[in-house]
């Protein structure tokens, strides 16, 4: 069965290091997306495993067996491209029918196969159209099809959703985890939207720079993130720089760059230690006391209202407020934030400051 | 600067454009087309000579009608051999990256800087069976047949390889990458996939050998009575179709009894030729290979081990042995003779009268050349450029000696041939070299996405200013390479040019014929490795020239 494990992977483009250092395993059944920002090499990891390109360094295994030497299509995948990359000269059925064809599977699965595949993508009434009369968003799909109707066991999509509008795109994300459910498949889906990520996945594993930053379920990159660029890349965090003040059992105490003391989780810095902490937008509340800021945006997003502010501590900080609050608020007031103890995390402060930390490369 | 701004806006003008637009349309109709089909007017005027002479006498029918036969199959023959054999070379200089790579590239090539007449010669002298061979020759090929062939595979290959080549580049190769992790071995998905996809080169090629081998003249002509002299008789009675008209043509400015006849093959080959090219063309568009034929396990089992090797060595040693060896094998054959004095000075002047014509063809070529192509192929949309862009193609597919003898009847009708000689035979070289730059800058301006030109218009550039700037730097290695083909394409053409001025015209190819002729080989094969060494040097430093721009830019 398809378990996939990657083991010391390093891959170099002349001077350029697409990929270093990766070590990962992924489950039979597992849906894993790789998750990073544009250019961080989750494009070049899945060729590796696909066998579209070969490791500068280390071993991909599929099912136990060491892939070095094993062609493209002897490893049994299923691949969505980026470019999506519809064979020009076949209609949609042709294209979904390809792989029954090569793979010879009986003349009944030939007819069968495809159109329960083209179906399953509601595109079964295009399927006599070639891929220049679709919309992206349709050849996307069809190239999902041609992907699942190969009947391989281990499905590496990447970008799959990218084409489509964000209803669709919705629509698909939870129909794309149902249907490999449903099959046992092993996912390995490339994407650069965190929500995307979030929403199907049992695993993220977050990239940045060629490396893997961290990889864990979708609650806990959230919800305790172990590491900063994490912190800031899922969802969205205010990261307030501060010097720890004390550290008692159920919690630490912060002094900012202002002097306000605030709180956050119980954590092992010690007096003194430089820290960032990290607290999202939806946990800060106004309240009568608190750190001290003056509103300088407002923003309606429909449900809720985004304000930005600007502490007393010197720095921007996001919260949001339900649109059906009675309280106006309006650039220029003055607010008190707080939060509770358990929403803020601490990190200690890096070296090369915040802002390079969080780059997204 | 102040100038400059005038003359922009003046050749800006609507009226301007208009003007020169006629122009070029009117140039190419009277210099390209018309006398290239001008035999066929014979047809209209004297059709009871042709019926007298030609069709009422069966032995001068079967004449002709064997030499047709064999010019047919010998295309056909040659311009499978050549896919058969190109295709894998092709693939290999597209799709895999060696050491020495460019250096292959170069060698396919080659072929093309050697003179037909030069190439005809070191091809008979290498395979011709002979009691006495040459050293290291192969002297095996007892049958004019079989060395027409042979001969024609080495000219017609080049241009297989760089049609496929070309197409093949543009082919994305993730389509058969997708195929492959669809579980489509490395044979199936090239069969079912790439070859599909790039019928158009396979069109292009096949047009161009096919078109090449039949109307070849000179170096089929120095070929067979190179063989006649080695000894092998039977191959002064052979004749393809653009041989016999090669020959009729010189017989017939001592005995105009053969007019008719000689009129009569032209005519019959142009309009062979065009209907057969017609069919093939629509025949690769139309045909589709029948996807559901896969066979998995015997194309993977091909797929792997010891067959890809074998079939890049094979095509690999194709190239070396068919194409590259006869072609350069008139060096040994030099070294190994015995020595003879060569009459350097009319050498000289055959070879400055050579390259003057060539150069002034190639000039003529571009300059009316591209505004032609840049027209047919912005205006797609009318009728009017899809008709020219389907005559441009008629002198390449036309027998060279009937395009000759038709352009020979054509400016003979306008009393030019005999004082203007050289303005005669620029005009002539112009009809078959004019489609060579059209075709290639036409094929490359396609390519290029309208966008770029029309950002550049709406950011205020007048169409000229943006050909200048956007255009003509994403095209210069197109017409570099229409250039190169024009050039020695002229400078090696022999039929055309005997056609057209008879045997009295002086350009080095001409020369080297009548040096075979007279059974002077020895000072045949050296003055072709000067002729070769002479164009190869000019193509290395007109290639060297337009490297180093480009890295300039
Ligand atoms: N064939 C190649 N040659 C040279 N560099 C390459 C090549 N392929 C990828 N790279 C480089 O490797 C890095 C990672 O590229 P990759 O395509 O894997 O990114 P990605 O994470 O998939 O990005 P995106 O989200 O934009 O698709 C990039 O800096 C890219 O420029
Ligand atoms: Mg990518």
């Amino acid at each position: 069965m398809p378990e996939v494990e990657l083991i010391n992977i390093a891959k170099r483009f002349g001077k350029v290091t697409a990929s270093a250092d990766i070590n990962l395993k992924v489950a039979d059944g597992e849906y894993v997306t790789i998750l990073g920002p544009s250019g961080c090499g989750k494009t070049t990891l899945i060729r590796m495993i696909a066998g579209l390109i070969e490791p500068s360094e280390g071993k991909v295994f599929i099912a136990g067996k060491d892939m070095t030497n094993v062609p493209i299509e002897e490893r049994d995948i299923g691949y969505v491209f980026q470019n999506i990359a519809l064979f020009p000269h076949l209609t949609a059925l042709g294209n979904v029918a390809f792989g029954p064809i090569v793979k010879d599977m009986s003349e009944e699965e030939v007819k069968s196969v495809p159109q329960r595949y083209l179906e399953m993508v509601k595109l079964l009434d295009r399927m006599g159209m070639f891929p220049d009369e679709l919309s992206g968003g349709e050849q996307q799909k069809v190239s999902l099809a041609r992907a699942l109707a190969s009947g391989a066991k281990l499905l590496l999509l990447d970008e799959p959703l990218s084409a489509l509008d964000a209803r669709v795109r919705m629509d698909l994300r939870y129909e794309l985890r149902r249907i490999t459910k449903d099959l046992g498949l092993t996912v390995i889906h490339v994407t650069h939207d965190q929500e995307e990520a979030m929403t199907v996945s049992d695993r993220i594993v977050l990239m940045r720079n060629g490396r893997i930053v961290e990889s864990n379920t979708p609650e806990a990159l959230y919800l305790s993130p172990q590491n900063l660029f994490t912190a800031n890349f899922i969802g969205e965090t205010n990261l307030l720089e501060g010097v720890v003040k004390e550290v008692l059992p159920d919690r630490s105490l912060v002094e900012l760059r202002d002097g306000t003391v605030v709180e956050a989780k119980p954590s092992k810095f010690r007096r003194g230690d430089a820290v960032v902490l990290s607290i999202r937008p939806e946990r800060v509340h106004p309240a009568n006391e608190g750190l001290n800021s003056v509103i300088i945006k407002i923003t309606y997003m429909g449900t809720y209202i985004r304000i930005t502010v600007e502490s007393d501590s010197e720095d921007t900080m996001l919260f949001d407020v339900s649109t059906s609050e009675d309280r106006v608020y309006s650039v220029g007031d003055r607010v008190n934030l707080i939060w509770s103890k358990r929403s803020g995390i601490l990190y200690p402060r890096p070296p090369e400051g915040v802002e390079e930390a969080i780059k997204l490369e | 600067m102040k100038r400059m701004d005038w003359v922009v806006d003046f050749i800006s003008r609507k009226g301007f454009r208009k003007g020169w637009t006629v122009f070029i349309i009117a140039f190419f109709l009277f210099f390209v087309v018309i006398p290239t089909l001008y035999v066929v007017t014979y047809a209209f005027t004297d059709w009871s000579a042709i019926e007298t002479t030609v069709l009422s006498k069966p032995e001068t029918m079967s004449v002709i009608v064997n030499a047709v036969a064999a010019s047919f199959e010998i295309a056909a023959i040659v311009t499978v051999i050549d896919f058969l054999a190109g295709l894998p070379v092709a693939w290999i200089l597209v799709r895999k990256e060696f050491r020495g790579k460019e250096f292959l590239d170069t060698l396919i090539d080659m072929p093309l800087a050697v003179p037909t007449a030069a190439l005809g010669f070191s091809a008979a002298v290498f395979w011709v069976m002979n009691p006495d061979p040459v050293p290291f020759s192969f002297s095996v090929i007892s049958s004019p047949f079989f060395l027409i062939i042979l001969l024609h595979i080495v000219f017609s290959y080049p241009y297989m390889v760089r049609s496929l080549a070309a197409i093949l580049e543009e082919i994305d190769d993730t389509y058969e990458v997708a195929g492959r992790t669809l579980g489509a071995s490395r044979l199936t998905a090239a069969r079912t996939i790439t070859l599909p996809l790039f019928r158009a080169g396979l069109a292009t090629g096949v047009i161009l050998c096919f078109s090449r081998s039949m109307s070849e003249t000179g170096g089929t002509m120095i070929a067979l009575s190179t063989m006649a002299n080695l000894g092998i008789g039977e191959a002064a009675n052979f004749f393809t179709g653009s041989t016999l008209i090669g020959e009729w043509r010189s017989l017939v400015e001592n005995d105009p009894t053969y007019a008719p006849s000689l009129a009569f093959v032209s005519i019959l080959l142009i309009a062979l030729a065009l209907i057969l090219l017609i069919i093939l063309k629509l025949v690769i568009m139309k045909f589709h290979l029948p996807l559901r034929k896969v066979w998995p396990m015997q194309e993977k089992m091909l797929s792997r081990g010891i067959f890809p090797k074998m079939k890049d060595g094979g095509a690999l040693l194709f190239l070396a042995l068919i194409v590259l060896i006869p072609s350069f094998f008139i060096f040994t054959y030099v070294l190994f003779s015995d020595p003879a004095s060569l009459d350097m000075g009319a050498l000289s002047y055959a070879l400055g009268y050579s390259f003057l014509v060539a150069g002034v063809v190639t000039v003529i070529d571009i300059a009316l050349g591209i505004p032609f192509a840049l027209y047919i192929t912005k205006h797609r949309d009318r009728a009017s450029s899809n008709v020219l862009d389907v005559l441009v193609n008629v002198p390449l597919i036309v027998p060279t000696a009937a395009l000759g003898y038709s352009l020979f009847l054509f400016w003979g009708s306008t009393g030019l041939t005999g004082g203007a000689s050289f303005v005669v035979l620029t005009l002539a070289h112009v009809a078959f070299t004019y489609p060579l730059v059209v075709r290639n800058v036409a094929g490359a301006v396609e390519e290029i996405d309208p966008s770029f030109e029309e950002t550049a218009r709406t950011l205020g550039a007048k169409p000229i200013q943006s050909f200048h700037r956007v255009l003509y730097p994403l095209i210069k290695s197109s017409i570099l390479a229409g250039a190169i083909m024009a050039f020695t394409r002229s400078l090696g053409e022999t039929g055309a040019t005997q056609a057209v001025l008879g045997s009295n015209a002086l350009t080095a190819p001409v020369y080297i014929v009548s040096l075979v002729k007279a059974d002077e080989l020895y000072q045949a094969g050296l003055a072709c490795i000067i002729l070769i060494i002479v164009s190869y040097i000019f193509m290395l430093v007109l290639r060297y020239l337009t490297k180093k721009r480009k890295e300039a830019i």
